[in-house]
C-alpha cells in the first residue's frame, strides 16, 4: 500500500467516525440539523397555513412565543410536530394533517427562531455545551447569571434574543455575527485621555459605553477628539479549534440561557 | 356705596360683552396668516407651509427658551397628533382618541372626551391618531373605527357621529380631517388590509355626505384601465395624511396611498392609479381636476401620503403657483399645481429603483434583482412627517432617512375581508444577519441598531434645483416635523428626544434640549397675551416653550 492508499484510508476512517458521531448524537436525539431548505419551506407554510392566528411574528396567540420558543406543551421537536398534528381543541387549535417534510420544515422555521433568511444551525447537548463554555474561557469576557466578565455582552438571556444561526456564527465568524451596538470603541477624548470600551449607547451627541475596566462611561461627542469604531470583533473565533459537535453543544447551552 | 355699584354694572356689562369671540370659518383659515396667534388646521394653513410670522423668539434670544407647562399623555405609544391654538384654547388628540381642550398658556384642561372605539377596529401600524380639524365651534375627528365625529369645542360634547368605513374591512381614519367651505374632508387608511381607498367630503353641521372620490377608478372612469381584472377592489390607495387647499383655484389636494398588496406588483400589473398619487379635486363637487403619480406599479410601499406644501414663486422667470413634494420613494418633486405639470424632480437620498425621471417625471423603474437591496428602504426617503416652506429663506424643510435600503420579498396571496393583505415581505438590510433594524417607532431608549442601518436629517432644500442648501444630520432616524418662523428659525426634533432650533438659512443649531421621548409629530406655534409659545411633543408629554420672562 503506497502513500496515496494511506492517505484514502485514513479519510475512510475519519469519515467513519464522523458519521460514528454523528449517529451517536442523533441517537440521543441531541444532534438536531436544521437546513435552509427546510427552514425556508418552514416559513412558507408558516404563511399560508399558521400566521392567520399566531400571526406575522409568532406572538399571536397569549402564552405562545413561537420564535422564542416559549410553548404552552410542546418541549422536543416531536411535541411540536404532534401538536400542530392533533390541534389543541381546547384553544381552538385545529389539527393540521400536513406531510412529514412539511412537518420537518415547521419545526425548523421554528426552532431557528423565524431566521428567514434560512441560515442553516445544528443544536446539541446544552449540558456538555457548558463544559465547553467553561473549558473555553468564554467566562473571561462575557457573563452569565451573575457569574464573569462583563467586557463582552451579557449572556443570561441570550437565547430569548438571538436565533440560533446567529449564535452559531458568533461562534465560527464573530466578525460578522458582531451587533453593531457592540462594536468595540476607541475613544481619544479632548483633554487626552484615551478609552477602549464596548459601545452600549450612542446619539446625535453622546456616546455610552462599558470601559475595559468594567466603569460605565458617557461621553458628549463634543468633547471627544477621536472617535474609532472597530470593524472587527474582540471575540476569537472557534471554527478549528472547536469541533462542529462542540459548537452545536455550545450552541445548544447559549440557546438554553432564557434570562 | 355708589361706587359698589358702579364697579358691579361695569363688571355685568363686561360679562354680557364678552361672549362674543369671532368664530374659526374657512375665510379666517384661508387668511390664517393674518392671524398667526393661532394655528388653525393640521397645517398650520391652507397651503400647509408651517410657517409662521410671529418673530419674537428669534436667533439672538431663542437660548433663553424656557419650558412654561407639560401635558402628560394618559395612555402609551406614539404620540403624533398636531395640536390647533384658538383664542389661546389648545384642542389636541391622544391615542387613540381622546380629545382635549386645553389653556394654552397654563396646561389646564379645560375638558377631555373620550371615544371607544369598536373593538373590530385594526390598523396596520399604530393606534394614531394625527389631529383635529376646527369650524366655528365645533371640532372634528376620524377615528380609529372609521368614523367621522364632531365635537363641541366649549363642552367636549359629540354632536354626531358617522360612519365613513367598515372597520371589519380595514378601514381606519388617523389623519387630521381638513375643513373648507361647509364640508368637512376625510380620507381612510387600510391600504395593508386589501381596502379600496377614498376620501369623502360631509356637511359640517349634519354629518351628511356630499360626495366620495374614490382613489381607485372602478369601471368606466377613466385610470380604471390602470388595473387588472378584479385588482381594483382590494388595491389599497388608503389616504391618511391631510391634504392641502388652494381657495384662488378651489382645488383641494390630496397624496394617495400605496397600491395593495403591498410587496407583489406583478399581482396587479399596470399602473394602480391613484395610488401613490397627488390628486387635484374640485371641492364642491369631488371631480377631479387632474393626477400625477409619482410610483406607478408600486412595490415598495412608497405611499404618497406626504403634506402637499403650496406656494407661489418664480419659475424660470415667470410667476408660478407650485406644490413642493419630497416623496417617500426618494425624490424631491415640484408640480405646477394649477395643471398637475411636472416642473421638477431629483433624488435627495440614494435610490436605485429608478434610474432616473422621464420628462414627464415618469420613473424609470430598475427593479433589483431577488435579495439585493432597494434604496430607499421601504419606509422612504421620507414619509408622512410635516415638511415646512418659508417664503423668506426661499427653502422647503423635512426629514429623511439616509443611507437605508430594504430587501423586498415576493410571494402571491389571495384577498381575505380584513386581513393583512401583504402578498410578501421584506428585511431591512443590516451588517450582520438578525441585528436590530429600524422600521415604524423606536424600539426603546437604547439604539441597539446604529446609524450602520441607517440615519436621519434634516435637509433643507432650494425647490429651483432639487438640491440640498444644508443637511443637519442625526445619529438616529427621524419621523419630525417641521416648523419655521419669520424670524428664520426652525423647529423640529428626532427620535432620540432632542428639539431643535436651527438656523433656517444656515442649519446652525441654535439651541437644543433633551426632552427624552421621540419627537413624531411638527412642533406648532402660537401666541397668548402677546407672548409667543412652541409646543411640541416628545414620548408622552406635550411640552410649551417661551422665552423667560
Amino acid at each position: 500500500m503506497g502513500k496515496f492508499g494511506q492517505a484514502s484510508a485514513f479519510i475512510g476512517v475519519a469519515a467513519l467516525a464522523c458519521f460514528i458521531l454523528s449517529m451517536s448524537a442523533s441517537a440521543q436525539g441531541q444532534g438536531r440539523q436544521y437546513n435552509a431548505a427546510d427552514i425556508q419551506a418552514g416559513d412558507r407554510l408558516y404563511g399560508l397555513q399558521c400566521a392567520i392566528c399566531h400571526g406575522q411574528n409568532g406572538d399571536g396567540i397569549n402564552g405562545v412565543n413561537l420564535p422564542r420558543n416559549q410553548f404552552r406543551r410542546a418541549s422536543s421537536d416531536d411535541d411540536i410536530r404532534n401538536t400542530i398534528t392533533n390541534g389543541v381543541a381546547a384553544a381552538g387549535m385545529p389539527p393540521f394533517r400536513f406531510q412529514p417534510a412539511e412537518l420537518n420544515g415547521l419545526v425548523a422555521f421554528i426552532r431557528s427562531g423565524f431566521d428567514r433568511t434560512g441560515a442553516p444551525f445544528k443544536v446539541g447537548d446544552a449540558s456538555h455545551g457548558l463544559a465547553v463554555y467553561n473549558a473555553n474561557g468564554c467566562a473571561t469576557c462575557h457573563r452569565v447569571n451573575g457569574n464573569g466578565a462583563r467586557t463582552a455582552p451579557d449572556l443570561s438571556d441570550i437565547g430569548s434574543v438571538r436565533q440560533p444561526a446567529a449564535i452559531q456564527r458568533s461562534l465560527v465568524d464573530p466578525n460578522a455575527a458582531i451587533l453593531p451596538i457592540n462594536r468595540t470603541v476607541c475613544i481619544l477624548t479632548s483633554d487626552g485621555r484615551t478609552i477602549r470600551g464596548r459601545r452600549i449607547n450612542e446619539d446625535t451627541y453622546t456616546v455610552q459605553l462599558i470601559d475595559q475596566q468594567e466603569r460605565l462611561v458617557s461621553l458628549e461627542k463634543s468633547a471627544i477628539r477621536e472617535y474609532e469604531i472597530v470593524k472587527t470583533s474582540a471575540m476569537p473565533s472557534f471554527a478549528g479549534k472547536l469541533t462542529d459537535t462542540d459548537i452545536a453543544d455550545l450552541v445548544a447551552y447559549l440557546m438554553s440561557l432564557k434570562g | 356705596m355708589r361706587a359698589s355699584v358702579r364697579y358691579v354694572l361695569a363688571f355685568a356689562a363686561l360679562c354680557g360683552l364678552s361672549s362674543a369671540a369671532a368664530q374659526v370659518g374657512p375665510d379666517r383659515i384661508i387668511n390664517a396668516a393674518r392671524e398667526p396667534q393661532n394655528w388653525l388646521t393640521y397645517g398650520g394653513g391652507y397651503d400647509s407651509k408651517r410657517y409662521s410670522t410671529l418673530n419674537q423668539i428669534t436667533p439672538a434670544n431663542v437660548a433663553t427658551l424656557e419650558q412654561k407647562w407639560v401635558v402628560q399623555d394618559q395612555v402609551f405609544g406614539a404620540w403624533e397628533s398636531n395640536p390647533l391654538v384658538v383664542n389661546g384654547i389648545m384642542y389636541l388628540t391622544e391615542r387613540p382618541n381622546d380629545v382635549m381642550a386645553i389653556d394654552a398658556k397654563t396646561g389646564k384642561l379645560f375638558w377631555l372626551y373620550r371615544y371607544n372605539n369598536s373593538p373590530d377596529a385594526r390598523v396596520c401600524c399604530g393606534a394614531n391618531n394625527r389631529g383635529l380639524a376646527i369650524h366655528g365651534d365645533t371640532l372634528y375627528m376620524g377615528t380609529l373605527d372609521a368614523h367621522l365625529i364632531a365635537v363641541d369645542a366649549k363642552s367636549g360634547r359629540p354632536l354626531w357621529n358617522i360612519a365613513v368605513g367598515d372597520p371589519k374591512l380595514g378601514y381606519s381614519i388617523t389623519m387630521a380631517p381638513l375643513v373648507m367651505k361647509d364640508k368637512v374632508m376625510v380620507g381612510v387608511g387600510g391600504g395593508e388590509f386589501g381596502i379600496r381607498g377614498f376620501i369623502a367630503a360631509y356637511d359640517v353641521k349634519t354629518g351628511k355626505e356630499a360626495w366620495r372620490f374614490n382613489t381607485i377608478p372602478g369601471p368606466g372612469e377613466p385610470g380604471h384601465e390602470s388595473w387588472n381584472g378584479d385588482d381594483w377592489k382590494n388595491g389599497g390607495a388608503s389616504v391618511w395624511v391631510t391634504g392641502s387647499y388652494d381657495p384662488d383655484l378651489n382645488l383641494v389636494y390630496w397624496g394617495i396611498g400605496n397600491p395593495g398588496p403591498d410587496w407583489n406588483p406583478d399581482q396587479r400589473p399596470g399602473d394602480n392609479l391613484y395610488a401613490d398619487s397627488v390628486v387635484a379635486l374640485d371641492p364642491d363637487s369631488g371631480k377631479l381636476k387632474w393626477h400625477f403619480q409619482f410610483t406607478p406599479n408600486d412595490g415598495y410601499d412608497y405611499d404618497s401620503t406626504q403634506v402637499p406644501v403650496l406656494a407661489d414663486m418664480q419659475w424660470q422667470g415667470r410667476p408660478a403657483k407650485v406644490m413642493m413634494w419630497a416623496n417617500r420613494n426618494g425624490y424631491f418633486y415640484v408640480l405646477d399645481r394649477v395643471t398637475g405639470k411636472f416642473l421638477l424632480g431629483q433624488p435627495f437620498v440614494k435610490v436605485n429603483w429608478a434610474s432616473g425621471l422621464d420628462s414627464n417625471g415618469r420613473p424609470i423603474q430598475t427593479p433589483q434583482p431577488p435579495g439585493m437591496p432597494t434604496w430607499p428602504g421601504n419606509q422612504g426617503g421620507t414619509n408622512w412627517y410635516p415638511p415646512s416652506y418659508s417664503p423668506r429663506t426661499g427653502l422647503f424643510y423635512f426629514s429623511v432617512w439616509e443611507n437605508y435600503a430594504t430587501v423586498y420579498r415576493k410571494e402571491e396571496q389571495e384577498y381575505q375581508p380584513g386581513r393583512n393583505y401583504l402578498a410578501g415581505g421584506y428585511t431591512v438590510v443590516a451588517p450582520a444577519p438578525g441585528a436590530p433594524t429600524i422600521g415604524i417607532g423606536r424600539r426603546g431608549p437604547i439604539n441597539n441598531w446604529t446609524s450602520e442601518v441607517g440615519s436621519g436629517a434634516t435637509v433643507a432644500m432650494d425647490p429651483h434645483t432639487g438640491k440640498r442648501v444644508w443637511t443637519f444630520p442625526q445619529y438616529d432616524v427621524t419621523d419630525a416635523g417641521m416648523l419655521t418662523t419669520a424670524s428664520d428659525l426652525l423647529f423640529t426634533g428626532g427620535r432620540e428626544g432632542y428639539f431643535y432650533a436651527l438656523d433656517a438659512k444656515t442649519g446652525k443649531e441654535l439651541w437644543k434640549t433633551n426632552l427624552g421621548g421621540s419627537i413624531v409629530m411638527a412642533p406648532i406655534t402660537f401666541q397668548v397675551d402677546g407672548k409667543q409659545y412652541v409646543s411640541v411633543i416628545s414620548g408622552h408629554t406635550l411640552v410649551t416653550f417661551a422665552l423667560r420672562n
